[in-house]
């Protein structure tokens, strides 16, 4: 049960300051921790323009996290990303069950690739062979 | 004798044709495009660029029948274009 990952993004309001937004990482960092779960990779991606107004700004402050957990966390966060005045907006995505079906879509074309050039090998070297002998 | 020149007028378009059902629009042709695009394995929502490939300058999913990839491929690429969408990665619309 333990090993699913997530890619959790949010976008915190531009007018907050900046160590403000530091130590929310921080906390969200710790909250995952504490419940069991592992952060992977934290980026905090900085300002950016939105595609469209939230809430009247048009640039937001993203942050991406990268966690390894039961979904325990994940739900733990959410609740209180949900209630966070700083949160514009945030959204979870489960990674893990895409990236293993590239990872089998890669090896495949892998094999398949590898295969196609030992046949090729093969007849080459058939070739030269009784030239040789001859 | 009016009922009988409407339908004289009525008939003529249709002399030529068997596709009388859709009135005098032709019927819809289009080109089938090759996919441009090569497709990873693993669709990035958070990769804009790739995901702006597939959006007209209108804003809009491009349809299957313009770009040309696999059922598979397009629901992958429609997901990863919503999730962008909601963080405002990119827009809804364009004007």
């Amino acid at each position: 049960m333990a090993n699913r990952t997530y890619e959790v993004m949010y976008i915190v309001d531009p007018e907050t300051p900046v160590d403000k937004v530091g130590k929310l990482n921080e906390a969200v960092g710790q909250l995952i921790e504490k419940q069991g779960g592992t952060v992977v990779r934290m980026d905090d991606i900085g300002t950016r323009t939105l595609a469209y107004p939230i809430k009247k700004k048009t640039e937001g402050h993203y942050v991406l996290f990268e966690v390894d957990g039961t979904g325990q966390e994940i739900m733990e966060l959410e609740r209180r990303m949900r209630v966070n005045d700083m949160i514009m907006r945030y959204i979870t995505v489960r990674i893990d069950e895409d990236r293993k079906k590239a990872d089998k879509m890669r090896l495949k074309r892998e094999k398949r690739a590898s295969q196609r050039a030992k046949f090729r090998a093969t007849e080459e070297s058939a070739e030269p062979a009784p030239e040789a002998q001859a | 004798m009016v009922d009988n020149e409407l339908e004289n007028r009525e008939r003529e378009p249709f002399a030529g044709g068997g596709d009388e059902m859709f009135g005098d629009k032709a019927p819809r042709r289009y080109q089938r495009r090759r996919p441009r695009q090569v497709i990873p394995d693993y669709v990035d929502w958070r990769d804009i660029d790739f995901l702006r490939q597939f959006i007209p300058e209108r804003g809009k999913i491009m349809p299957r029948r313009i770009s040309g990839i696999s059922a598979k491929d397009q629901r992958r690429v429609a997901t990863a274009i919503k999730r962008a969408r909601s963080m405002a990665l990119l827009p809804y619309v364009w004007e």
